[in-house]
């Protein structure tokens, strides 16, 4: 038995990864409630950085009468009248005050690498992982998972030393 | 001149000495020279103390000839603040640095007077070339008994955002832990420098890195309620550059924590924990120069400097030593490492470190990306919250997820009975959990996934206490609470790291509530309207005015109605502060169990006397302090001395016998 996989064993395998991959990629981000122009107030507030200093974004920013957000705000609520969706709001803003006002990278260019890198680095690094998970695998003595003496012809016995494995178990 | 200023040039002094003195005495192997040494930083304790007393005598004396006094604080600050004041600017905050280094590598050297003598050198060496890097910046950049030419009537006083009482905590706290951070680098130095690269660097050290992640999970926790409280935009962490700056190293350290074990069990990943431990060192200098060198713009701005270069210079400095010493001796740290199986503790502690690291280089290059961008195109942008958030959100969820898996995972191979008996009640508790989320009517996805991960943690950790608890009473026939204690009393480490791993499912639940169940409403009212939030409905009564010698308030009264019962009057706070002017905001909270109701008092126009309010519901976020008190409740079982003699480690067991001691369930 040492050395072959149990099919059992590749099954958990199997299912871990599909756990793994889920967890990553199966969920989208939260829909909110949208407006008929398919975008909402605070989703655009929320992607425009207030220019006062705060370091917030402009939906974030609640300082008093604030010289950059209160017009800001102001702005969207304009834009949204006049029909246009959000990716046409956005370019606006970009046009006008610079890319500095997005509050987060755009997707295009250079400013993919934003996006991509921090995924980029742990994907590489799970391959790497893997690769190496492998290679120490092979080189080490796997122990037989049913290598303990069979006992179970006197079950006191057997119980008893259930447990007492289950301690140390959990001593260890 | 001042005793102070005095004090802390023989205190370099002393640095320097110590530093130049260890190198020697350990080069020639003369244990004269290395004690002397050690004396010289035990007086560098003395002398750094003396002068922080004295900086702390000028700021309560309201000595206001001393420019530090005269800046950071005033005739009308209170006491405690005034003590604060000490690490609210920058020569004082770096006094503090000092002190707190010399102090630990005083204990460092009490602690090993009679043991660890061929790494002592080189410890108090590393320790002193920080300690002396610091006395620098005091003795020739910052120093902070500057004498004014004339004595002002009163001080700058405080910045007012640092009036609060989170200030008395959160930065001693932060501070607490980047500088315990050095202790482990210390020792991992001298390890390779010595050559020592067993692992007693690492057992020596265990207690230190957890201390040092202990407070810097503090320091972490109590900036996020500080900004909650006090910032009033409705959250606690904001991926500022400065708050980024204190969660990377508590990143790498906790990946080090984890992968530390397996070294300790195995003697596996030796060059992997080196760099873990140096690059956790790197990070708290990094933090340090982003926080001082305003090159990111941040909400800290009060703490920036001109001081940015000399922590870069260092920064390199360490960061080109540290590794040529790690390239020096990989040949002698190459470890024969193997594992048994894909299926093992060790596979899963080795994914969680590279989710950690993940974590780490993603909010590093989310931080340092502006900075990028513009000497690459020449152009300014910005990475705010939501970059951070989507990024870090896939890979915090799959942090949950391992560590629910890591404990039901046997270390060196588990079985396929074990795997089925472990991960029964666990999935079932999280199907369970999700279920009954997508019943009530819960459509967010990283909501629903979080909400059934975390289920699925605590059932392990139920399962792990349980089983433990139940093999002791039946072999042992002890009562529940005696099982459960003597269990946790038998291996520290592990149950008290389950209970921290408790807090931390506590802290996702209050990040998986605010994010994404928040409920906010902005409305401007005049006395007698009333609007809604939530299931609450707010009366806005009146506006109260007054003063104090300090500032200027204004508190809007607005009475809390639920269900039609008035249960509350919240009173937000608008003030404004006379030295220097700035106006703050003093949030009105109603804690109630599983949320809470915030509301801030935005603005108010006396004209027409209507009231801009600003209520929040944030679902959980108790949770951020209950997670937190659990943490450290699980921080102190995991750090309390174990009485039992010193357990041999598993690797070195297995290297004496020759088979069969390794249990396999």
């Amino acid at each position: 038995m040492a050395g072959t996989v149990p099919h059992g064993i590749r099954e958990t395998r199997r299912l871990f990864l599909v756990l793994v991959v889920g967890a990553l990629l199966g969920l989208a981000p939260a829909s909110r409630a949208q407006t008929q122009h398919g975008v909402t107030f605070q989703e655009l507030e929320e992607s425009l950085t207030c220019q006062c200093g705060c370091g917030l974004t402009v939906h974030s920013c609640n300082h008093v009468d604030c010289s950059s957000a209160l017009p800001l705000r102001k702005e969207i609520r304009e834009q949204m009248a006049l029909g246009k969706t959000k990716k046409e709001i956005l370019s606006y803003f970009e046009a006008k005050y610079g890319e500095k006002i997005l509050s987060s990278p755009t997707t295009r260019g250079f400013n993919l690498l934003a996006w991509v890198a921090p995924f980029f680095v742990v994907a590489v690094g799970g391959v790497f992982l893997v690769w190496t998970l492998r290679r120490w695998t092979r080189a080490g003595n796997p122990i037989p998972v049913n290598s303990r003496p069979d006992r179970s012809g006197c079950p006191n016995l057997a119980e008893d030393e259930r447990l007492q494995r289950e301690l140390e178990r959990f001593e260890d | 001149m001042d005793s102070g200023a005095v004090a802390i040039v023989i205190a370099w002094v002393l640095g320097a000495y110590a530093l130049v003195v260890s190198i020697w005495g350990g080069l020639k192997q003369r244990q004269d020279l290395v004690r002397s040494g050690e004396h010289a930083v035990l007086a560098m304790w003395a002398f750094t103390t003396v002068a922080t007393a004295d900086l702390l005598r000028g700021l309560v004396s309201r000595d206001f000839n001393l420019e530090y006094v005269a800046q950071y604080s005033s005739s009308t600050l209170p006491l405690h603040y005034t003590v604060a004041a000490l690490w609210g600017g920058q020569a004082g905050s770096l006094l503090f640095w000092l002190t707190i280094l010399s102090s630990m590598a005083a204990v460092v050297i009490l602690q090993n007077r009679h043991q660890n003598r061929t790494l002592m050198p080189m410890v108090t060496a590393t320790l002193m070339a920080i300690a002396v890097f610091f006395a620098s910046l005091l003795v020739f950049v910052t120093p902070p008994f500057q004498r004014l030419a004339f004595t002002p009537g009163d001080g700058r006083d405080l910045n007012p955002l640092l009036q609060n009482y989170w200030m008395t905590m959160h930065p001693p706290s932060l501070y607490l832990g980047y500088v315990g951070c050095s202790i482990p680098f210390a020792f991992a130095v001298a390890a390779l420098v010595t050559g020592r690269l067993d692992d007693v660097w690492i057992r020596t050290t265990r207690r230190w890195t957890l201390f040092a992640w202990f407070f810097l999970s503090l320091g972490n926790l109590f900036g996020a309620l500080w900004a909650y409280r006090v910032l009033g935009w409705g959250g606690y962490w904001a991926w500022d550059p400065v708050e980024n700056a204190a969660l990377m190293p508590w990143l790498t350290c906790t990946a080090y924590l984890h992968s530390v074990m397996i070294q300790e069990k195995k003697n596996m990943l030796r060059i992997w924990n080196m760099v873990l431990v140096i690059l956790t060192f790197l990070l708290t200098i990094f933090g340090t120069f982003l926080t001082r060198s305003g090159v990111i713009s941040s909400v800290h701005s009060f703490t920036q400097s001109g001081l940015g270069p000399f922590f870069i210079a260092f920064l390199a400095v360490a960061a080109t030593l540290s590794f040529a010493l790690l390239m020096w001796r990989l040949p002698v740290l190459k470890s024969t490492n193997e594992i048994d199986s894909m299926l093992s503790r060790e596979a899963a502690f080795l994914v969680n470190n590279l989710v950690f690291l993940g974590m780490a280089f993603a909010v590093f290059w989310g931080t340092l990306f502006p900075v990028i961008s513009e000497a690459v195109r020449g152009v300014k942008i910005t990475v705010g919250p939501p970059f951070f958030n989507r990024v870090n959100t896939p890979l915090g969820l799959l942090l949950l997820f391992l560590m629910g898996v890591g404990p039901l995972l046997a270390w060196r191979r588990a079985s396929l009975a074990s795997l089925r008996r472990n991960f029964f009640w666990p999935t079932v508790a999280g199907v369970t959990v999700a279920v009954a989320c997508t019943v009530g009517g819960i459509r967010h996805g990283y909501a629903l996934l979080s909400f059934s991960l975390c289920a699925f943690v605590v059932a392990t950790i139920v399962q792990e206490f349980w089983r433990g608890a139940r093999a002791r009473q039946l072999l042992l026939g002890e009562r529940w609470p005696v099982a459960v204690a003597r269990l946790t009393a038998k291996n520290r480490r592990r149950y008290g790291g389950y209970v921290v791993h408790l807090g931390v499912v506590m802290i996702f639940l209050a990040i998986t509530g605010t994010s994404a169940f928040r409920v906010e409403e902005q409305v401007t009212v005049k006395p007698g309207e009333a609007f809604e939030v939530g299931h609450y409905r707010l009366l806005f009564e009146k506006v109260d005015a007054w003063e104090t010698a300090h500032s200027a308030h204004m508190a809007a009264h607005l009475a809390v109605f639920e269900h039609n019962q008035r249960v509350d009057t919240l009173k937000p706070e608008k003030r404004f502060y006379k030295k220097p002017e700035q106006p703050a905001t003093e949030v009105a909270i109603r804690s109630h169990l599983g949320s809470d109701l915030y509301v801030v008092f935005g603005s108010y126009d006396s004209a027409s006397q209507t009231a801009t309010i600003l209520a929040y519901i944030n679902p959980l976020v108790g949770f951020l302090e209950w997670g937190g008190l659990t943490l450290v409740f699980g921080t102190l079982i995991a750090a309390w001395p174990q009485r039992s003699a010193r357990k041999v480690p598993e690797w070195e067991a297995s290297a004496a016998a020759s088979s069969g001691s390794h249990s396999l369930s």
